[in-house]
């Protein structure tokens, strides 16, 4: 028997001192299935009665008759209840129905009781728990066959709760040192940040605020003993430092010192509320059954704790994933992945393989909210060697899905890649199911919520025989570490068949996590008994909750039909308050009752859903609903911050700003124009100023100026002299005025004396600088920051010594001792330049 | 040019250079160039000569008004003050277009400002300027062609009513919102959201990050609002939200208009109007949030009047309305548009921002477009509080 020898070989392997107690006399010994063992006998009793027998041997009774699980007790002539008896399945399903629950399977005596330590065969109990509630959750859909009608059970009069006042936590850190000194000298080797093994969440932070953002999660002020922190000590004896028993007191009375001073807040009492509701009182809504019929490996990340994501397909064998890295659990069910990677065993992983070949197509399934959008040549799902050898992956490369798969016609790395079109960014960093699936006929496809994305496999089909079954299972990385993804997983499936549209949409159309509904009662103000609002509710993430389709219901067994109840701004109340965002229902404006309202649906409130921010976790977060109006009672909510006193924003700074700028780009060409006389649609004028635009300068403040707009300045001004020199008429009106008259004419002849090129710098000045100055004043000095006509003639004609004390040489002397053959052209040559030196000058350029 | 021959008609009435000086500059920063130096007609004097004998008389607006005169003015000042409003990169370097154009020939014609983001008017180079194409609806071929050949936009541009030249029905029409430019810029692809933040920013001196609020219902906030995004639902509690519930209940007034575009060609799209029907753009990512707003209508409404963005000052408008007219008229009615117009034409000619300390400044030129929205006083005022002294 093996139930004998694996009694014996239990005993022999503990110590003698053991033996001489437990193998000896005393109190009988506990016998131990034999965990290890999974022959099942073939069975030869009486076909399945009916369907539901039927779905009950496939999805329950085949999964726990292997003699490693229920099998080695629970059967025939041995422990009752014999929900696995191998002699008649019939019998067994009168069995299993007193300790199985359909409507919710989790609360079924035979997940209780497993879940709370009886002989699971996985690691941890909670494991087998979420194990065996899938295959009840399996029975019982395949049992309804699709969407199931709730049956809301409103709470018995005696459990309405009233919103009860709560505690909540302080903005500042002050009075945490007692709680923060506990946790940086016990926790600081992994529940930090910088430590070699981090694990969220980092309440054992040096920095005390840093510590107490991430502990609050993690303490519960309204039930102390409550407090995850607590919990962990005393009753899953993590890590402790001493006794668990005591260190666990010694941080509760920490926190009841830090809570004890924080007062509750109570629901204002002008508010019109309704009764509460935690997010566990409500019925649990399952939903529509998924199409899992092919499910080869599954996990949706119930268990919550540990370093063990649990392969709840119940395929044997179980290709469960060890989570390393900086991956933490996230609330409603699923991981959230900063680094490292959940991998399985390569023995295990050879399932995938096993299955898959055999029948040649799969589906890869998931609901994944990628981190960002930014990652690139990530891998969210992987069955690989190393960066290079793969049978297939789901990863992501910026908004793109990309899908490989090894065949017959690709790489060994399953390249090609088959992407999503980057147009479309069917990739989003928000929580989507995305399917992918390969079959020989249609080859790859991918599926975002539930749509087709239509992106064409380019690779021929083939068969999978190439697949290499010495690879292995990893989520969120590549398994050598170096492709990382981020971002939150909630669930994974793998098929064994190519799931087809309406299967990828029917799992689509189910959702993902847990939904509850909570039954608000009303019945106080509308005078309607059992009349009530009815939420769908779930925990959208680790930070929130969902509230989605309000509907009024009158629940009970002989409902009223209401007519004519008013219903008016209705507010989310958490914990004693309002939630201050997310209130969607606030503009609510209808009356309850004609034909809107049905008795089997009630009346729908709103289309909408919110989200509402998680405070003291889901298991103790209280909510209640508040109304302007509902039904007699009413109450006027004034929205704060409306004021008539508006006064527009100005900047105050010390800072002085110059209050003289630049010319801008367009200003410098309409000025030079203007100066010149030259067209600015002149075609070489215009030319450079489609080339020097940009070089311009494009904003006023002076300390913006750099030696490219200059540079740029100098080039349009050049433009304008070289065009206004080349036009006889433009010239002769600038320049004859002053006298000169020297263009035809060789350098020499043109400029015989001092005198004609002072008429040069004189019709310069006047022109450039404005004329209209002179005519005032002769000296120039009105306009005080203009430069003098003596300023220009020394610039241009006569040299002189600079403000810094240096000597510089007239523009004129070096263009004549530089000008080579110093003919007519030579003294256009000169005038032009003179005249772009100006033009181009501060003088101009200032406004 | 004669320089000798103005000294005599000056005379004694000059003031000395401090009248000059500021002169000088009153018609630097509202022209964008020097003042000629030509002799005005029907005058002894040279444009400066008046504005300063006009400054000296104590009517300092009377001299800024000269300056405005002077086509630079719109060619040059008012086409790159409003040119940034009309594309997203918010450049300068851009070409002059229908919606430039129309903010020139507004303050041309005094044209109350309040009106911008909901006239049926839009203008045009006059029809009869040759080499110029006509303006259409596929193209920006006429505005370039306006600035390619240096057209005088004071002299030749002309008023038309968008309903009569383009195939929008007058209750389509939202001012510049509804010029080609701004449906280019801002209608384009993504999801419309980016014509009310650019109007925010530019028309109300507000960007996002500053009206955010959190308070605001976000019942009309759309479906392709993820509202955990990467998974942390605390980013849209805390940010997205914050924009999303005032933003998209108001951006919903366009829910009708697109810019249409074939072939990547962006340059020779045209804005679409489609009455009755909701643009597939506000349905899209339908999926980040199936519980979200589904569009139906472009009936929105304005959440900001209540709460912290009541600030803002919402006038004469009304709260709630269909489509981009009445929306428009809401915006362009709030003490924050008139305030914004104020700041940016003070920065225009004074060219810093304007600070506290000019407190009493601001508010006298807000009190002075606030008599009828006359843009082309506050500037001509604006002008003469930077003048220098």
């Amino acid at each position: 028997m093996s139930l004998m020898k694996n009694s014996l070989f239990a005993c022999g392997l503990v110590s003698i001192t053991l033996l001489l107690t437990a193998c000896g006399g005393g109190a009988g010994t506990t016998e131990n299935p034999d965990l290890n063992n999974t022959v099942v006998a073939s069975y030869t009793g009486p076909a399945p009665a009916n369907t539901d027998v039927q779905a009950f041997s496939i999805e329950l009774w085949s999964k726990l008759n292997p003699v490693n699980r229920c099998g080695s007790c629970h059967v025939e002539g041995d422990q009752a209840p014999m929900f696995v008896r191998l002699d008649d399945v019939n019998a067994a399903y009168t069995a299993a129905s007193s300790v199985v629950n359909l409507t919710a399977p989790e609360e079924s005596a035979l997940v209780t009781k497993v879940a709370a330590g009886h002989n699971c065969w996985l690691p941890t109990s909670a494991a087998c728990g979420e194990l065996i509630t899938g295959y009840i959750a399996a029975w019982a859909g395949g049992n309804t066959g699709g969407t199931s009608i709730i049956a809301l059970q409103p709470p018995a009069e005696g459990e309405l709760k009233e919103p009860g006042s709560s505690k909540h936590f302080p903005a500042a850190s002050a009075g945490f040192n007692g709680i923060h000194n506990l946790l940086t000298q016990h926790c600081q080797e992994c529940h930090v940040e910088s430590s070699d093994t981090p694990q969220s969440p980092f309440f054992a932070d040096a920095s005390i605020d840093a510590a107490y953002a991430a502990a609050q999660a993690a303490i519960n002020l309204n039930t102390p003993a409550d407090s995850r922190v607590v919990v962990r000590l005393r009753d899953e004896f993590h890590n402790c430092w001493s006794d668990c028993g005591s260190d666990a007191s010694d941080l509760l009375d920490e926190i009841n010192t830090f809570a004890g001073p924080i007062s509750s807040v109570a629901v204002n009492s002008q508010l019109v509320f309704s009764k509460a509701m935690g997010l566990n009182d409500g019925t649990v809504a399952s939903g529509g059954s998924r199409y899992d019929a092919n499910v080869i490996a599954r996990y949706e990340f119930k268990t919550g704790q540990g370093t063990t994501a649990i392969d709840s397909s119940g395929i044997e064998p179980a290709l469960n994933l060890s989570l390393s890295g900086d991956i933490s659990w996230v609330g409603g069910w699923g991981i959230q992945i900063k680094s490292g990677k959940a991998q399985g065993s390569t023995t295990a992983s050879k399932k995938l393989t096993d299955l898959i070949r055999a029948v040649g197509e799969y589906s890869i399934e998931a609901w994944v909210a990628p981190a960002n959008v930014s990652q690139e040549d990530a891998r969210i799902i992987s069955y690989s060697g190393s960066t290079t050898s793969r049978n297939f992956m789901l990863g992501q490369t910026l908004y793109n899905y990309d899908f490989m798969n090894r065949n017959g016609n690709s790489d060994a790395n399953g390249e090609p890649a088959l992407s999503t079109n980057d147009d479309d960014e069917d990739l989003q960093a928000t929580l989507q199911h995305v399917v992918v699936t390969y079959d020989p006929v249609n080859g790859r496809r991918v599926y975002v919520n539930g749509e087709d994305t239509e992106d064409a496999d380019t690779v021929a089909t083939s068969n999978l025989n190439d697949w290499d079954n010495s690879f292995a299972f990893v989520l969120g990385n590549e398994v050598s570490g170096d492709r990382q993804w981020q971002g939150v997983i909630k669930m994974v499936a793998i098929h064994n068949r190519a799931l087809s549209a309406d299967q990828v949409q029917q799992n689509f159309a189910v959702g993902v996590g847990e939904k509850f509904f909570l039954m608000f009662n009303v019945a106080l103000h509308t005078g309607i008994e059992n009349s009530y609002v009815v939420f769908e509710v779930s925990q959208f993430d680790s930070y929130a909750y969902l509230f989605a389709n309000p509907v009024f219901r009158v629940l009970g067994d002989n409902p009223a039909t209401p007519q004519g109840v008013p219903l008016k701004g209705l507010r989310i109340g958490i914990n004693g308050k309002q939630a201050s965002v997310g209130q969607a229902y606030q503009n609510l404006d209808l009356t309850i009752g004609g034909s809107a309202y049905t008795s089997e649906a009630g009346q729908s409130l709103s289309t909408a859903g919110t989200i509402i921010s998680l405070e003291n976790g889901a298991d103790a977060d209280e909510f209640f609903l508040t109304f302007e109006q509902i039904g007699n009672s009413s109450n006027v909510t004034t929205d704060p911050g409306t004021s008539d006193d508006v006064k527009i924003a100005l900047e105050t700074t010390d800072e002085t700003v110059p209050d003289i700028g630049l010319r801008l780009f367009d200003e410098v060409n309409a000025s030079m124009s203007e100066l010149t006389g030259v067209s600015m649609t002149e075609s070489r004028v215009q030319a450079t100023f489609d080339l020097v635009r940009q070089q311009l300068p494009a904003v006023e403040n002076l300390s913006g100026f750099l030696s490219a707009h200059q540079v740029g300045v100098s080039q349009l001004a050049i433009e304008y002299c070289n065009s206004m020199v080349d036009d006889t008429a433009l010239r002769d009106l600038f320049f004859l005025q002053s006298g000169f008259n020297g263009f035809g004419s060789n350098v020499a002849s043109a400029f015989p004396d001092l005198a004609a090129k002072n008429q040069v710098a004189d019709a310069l000045y006047y022109n450039l600088l404005g004329a209209s100055e002179v005519a005032n004043d002769p000296t120039g000095d009105l306009l005080t920051r203009a430069p003098t006509l003596s300023e220009i003639r020394d610039v241009l004609i006569n040299g002189g010594i600079a403000t810094n004390g240096q000597t510089y040489t007239a523009l004129f002397t070096s263009m004549a001792s530089n000008c080579g053959s110093c003919d007519t052209q030579s003294t256009d040559t000169i005038v032009k330049g003179m005249c772009a030196a100006i033009l181009g000058s501060a003088a101009m350029l200032i406004q | 040019m004669v320089a000798a021959g103005l000294l005599s008609v000056m005379g004694a009435s000059m003031a000395g250079s401090l009248e000059r000086n500021q002169a000088k500059r009153l018609h630097d920063r509202l022209a964008g160039v020097p003042p000629t130096s030509a002799m005005e007609a029907g005058t002894s004097g040279t444009l400066l000569d008046l504005m300063e004998q006009d400054i000296v008389n104590g009517d300092p607006e009377q001299a800024a008004m000269r300056a405005i005169e002077n086509p630079n003015f719109y060619n040059v000042t008012l086409k790159n003050f409003a040119m940034p409003w009309s594309n997203e990169e918010q450049t300068v370097f851009a070409p002059l277009n229908d919606y430039v154009a129309t903010v020139i020939g507004m303050v041309r014609d005094d044209v109350p400002f309040t009106q911008l983001l909901s006239t049926d008017l839009v203008y045009i180079g006059d029809p009869s300027l040759s080499s110029i194409p006509a303006y259409s609806m596929d193209n920006n071929d006429h505005y370039a062609a306006l600035e390619r050949n240096a057209i005088d936009l004071k002299a030749n541009l002309v008023a038309r009513t968008q309903s009569g030249l383009t195939d929008l029905p007058p209750e389509a029409t939202a001012g510049v919102l509804t010029t080609r430019a701004a449906a280019r810029a801002f209608f384009i692809d993504g999801t419309n959201r980016a014509m009310f933040r650019f109007t925010m920013l530019n028309h109300l001196c507000n960007d996002l990050e500053q009206v955010k609020d959190n308070t605001r219902s976000p019942d009309r906030v759309r479906q392709d609002v993820s509202r955990s995004p990467g998974g942390d639902s605390r980013i849209f509690q805390n940010n997205c939200v914050a924009c999303h519930a005032g933003m998209d209940p108001m951006a919903q007034a366009f829910a009708y208009y697109d810019y249409a575009y074939t072939d990547d060609d962006e340059e020779t799209g045209r804005l679409v109007y489609t009455p009755g029907s909701v643009q597939p753009k506000y349905l899209i990512n339908e999926n980040n949030f199936k519980p979200g707003y589904v569009t139906g209508i472009d009936h929105w409404d304005n959440y900001w009047r209540k709460g912290p963005n009541a600030s803002l000052g919402w006038g004469s408008g009304a709260s709630s309305g269909d489509g981009a007219k009445s929306l428009g008229i809401e915006l362009a009615n709030s003490k924050a548009f008139a305030g914004c117009q104020v700041k940016k034409v003070f920065r225009a000619v004074c060219l810093r921002e304007a600070q506290e300390r000019d407190r009493f400044d601001i508010d006298n030129l807000l009190a002075s477009f606030n008599q009828d929205g006359n843009l082309k006083r506050v500037f001509a005022k604006a002008a003469v509080v930077c003048m220098g002294d």
